[in-house]
């Protein structure tokens, strides 16, 4: 009780408060949506339009950056692992880099760019052009048509984007090993397979889902709570991007000490 | 802009029954209070125009209304419905009875013209075929002189256009009581004229009943059977254009001063 009376006596303009006002209006906001989830009706249309937009034009984009990323990580990986004899650890080493950790975070962090920025100026721009209003007044509930759908379609979407990814990535690394060596496809993949177990993929696979929900839900909340016109609008898109991202950076760290203590590290 | 003969609200489709009774409306955002006890009836047929300066509250009392925005105090009886009652699927089904006219046209940017049109039925008529939907939306667009627009966006049409095509997005799905928010607002005086003709043209057609918005004495003039005037979040005085034109109270006579 003590806090929030501290809080409370504070000026509405001040930061702390602020801060708190927002988790907390965003903490309802993520209630909302659970409580409108499972509601009928369901948005199926709208649901796979948003997972077309935001899952398969995402592709090219997550494609190029996981190719980038595989083979800059073995390119560099390359010289410290010479310098122990230990290059042939170099397709383990970036398979597991890729796998656990690099592809998830990384395929998160260009989505959150990508898809957490379109959906906060989307929503934005829908907000202060009252299409929002037209929506609601049309009976349809803009809160299931507009949020429930984005937020399920990034859910599911950002799992399937972070396979795509780390195969990508590995098989960059693989273009990685062969620029300055000569490893055989097959023998480069079996090197890959032997040294990944379930448990390397499973939790890396399962935060996902925790990233597409933060990116979904964070665009979704800016987007919809946008204010003061079009400058309004150019907020949502930005904070959109830095929370989410910020997001999934916390949500990784949480991750880590679960799989920790679940003893799959 | 002076009004033909011909232009003027239907008195004879106004019947007794009450379609829209709001009772002692009150609403605030903060200290400001907008509505301090607003009554109004609006019975089935009728234009009913609510007019007041910039501020005054007039949007928010439509908002209120179709439920956009809470109220303080007071009752809002819909057809029969008390609208601060209704929740989730029963407002959305009350609210397809009720057309609602952006100030801004609000059309869905993303979306073509037949895409705006159809949105509502899609989700509210979904026993209409497909050819049927086209049917109804060919038939809304050429109402109101604009069937040749139905495969662009609305950013490729003209401010009058969009009030336009606004109209027919509201009307589309045939509503008992339309509200319009300062339909002529941002138009040319000629522009400004066809939309009305065109409101009271809809009114014939469909029968509806209307709240008109507006600051605008020419749209008092030509589309309303009566006009309240909002003062200091009340329902300051009321009659027909010409018996307001004829009032010595000073409120009324500032707004028809200044013709």
């Amino acid at each position: 009780m003590g806090i929030v009376h501290y809080l409370g006596s504070m000026p509405r303009t001040a930061p702390l408060r602020a801060f708190v006002e927002e988790v907390g209006d965003l903490a309802r906001f993520t209630g909302r949506f659970f409580r409108e989830v499972f509601r009928p009706r369901y948005e199926w249309e709208e649901l796979l339009r948003q997972a077309f937009i935001n899952g398969y034009r995402s592709l090219p984009l997550v494609a190029v950056t996981a190719f980038i990323m595989g083979l800059v990580l073995t390119v560099q990986s390359r010289p410290t692992l010479e310098r122990f004899g230990a290059e042939s650890m170099l397709p383990l080493m970036v398979a597991i880099s890729v796998v656990r950790e690099i592809g998830p975070v990384i395929t998160a962090l260009i989505c959150a760019g990508k898809i957490g920025s379109s959906i906060g100026a989307e929503l934005g721009s829908m907000k202060v052009t009252e299409q929002i209003d037209a929506m609601e007044v049309s009976g349809t509930n803009p809160f299931k048509y507009l949020v429930v759908t984005r937020v399920v379609s990034t859910t599911l979407m950002l799992p399937v984007l972070v396979v795509f990814a780390d195969a990508i990535a590995i098989w960059a690394s693989y273009i990685g090993v062969n620029i300055k060596g000569s490893v055989s496809w097959p023998l480069f993949y079996q090197q890959v397979f032997d040294s990944l177990v379930f448990s390397d993929f499973l939790p890396a696979f399962i935060k996902s889902f925790f990233f597409g929900f933060a990116i979904g839900i964070v665009g979704c909340y800016k987007g919809f709570n946008t204010k003061k016109g079009t400058e309004g609008v150019g907020q949502a898109s930005h904070s959109s991007v830095v929370v989410a991202s910020l997001l999934i950076f916390i949500l990784d760290l949480i991750a880590v000490q679960v799989t920790d203590i679940l003893g799959y590290n | 802009m002076e009004p033909s003969a011909h232009i003027s609200p239907a008195q004879s489709a106004i019947s007794d029954e009450v379609v829209v009774r709001i009772r002692g409306l009150h609403k605030a955002f903060g200290s400001n209070h907008v509505l301090r006890g607003f009554d109004v009836d609006l019975h089935r047929g009728e234009n009913v125009m609510v007019l007041g300066k910039s501020g005054s509250g007039k949007s928010v009392l439509i908002k209120c209304i179709i439920g956009l925005l809470p109220t303080d105090a007071g009752t809002i009886e819909v057809l029969g419905h008390d609208i601060l009652a209704l929740r989730h699927e029963a407002l959305d089904r009350m609210r397809v009875r009720i057309g609602f006219l952006f100030q801004s046209n609000a059309l869905y940017d993303s979306m073509t013209v037949r895409e705006n049109l159809e949105f509502p039925m899609r989700r509210h008529l979904s026993e209409l075929s497909a050819d049927e939907r086209m049917d109804r939306v060919v038939t809304a667009l050429t109402d109101v002189g604009l069937a040749h627009t139905m495969d662009l966006m609305p950013s490729e049409l003209s401010g009058g256009m969009r009030k336009r095509v606004g109209l027919a997005r509201t009307l589309i799905m045939r509503p008992e009581i339309v509200l319009y928010d300062e339909p002529t607002t941002g138009l040319d005086p000629i522009t400004s004229r066809e939309i009305v003709e065109l409101i009271l043209d809809l009114q014939r057609e469909y029968g509806t009943s209307s709240i008109l918005i507006s600051h605008d004495l020419n749209v008092a003039k030509l589309a309303a059977n009566r006009v309240i005037v909002l003062h200091e979040g009340r329902a300051h005085a009321q009659g027909t254009y010409d018996e307001l034109m004829r009032s010595t109270d000073p409120v009324v006579r500032r707004f028809f001063d200044s013709l």
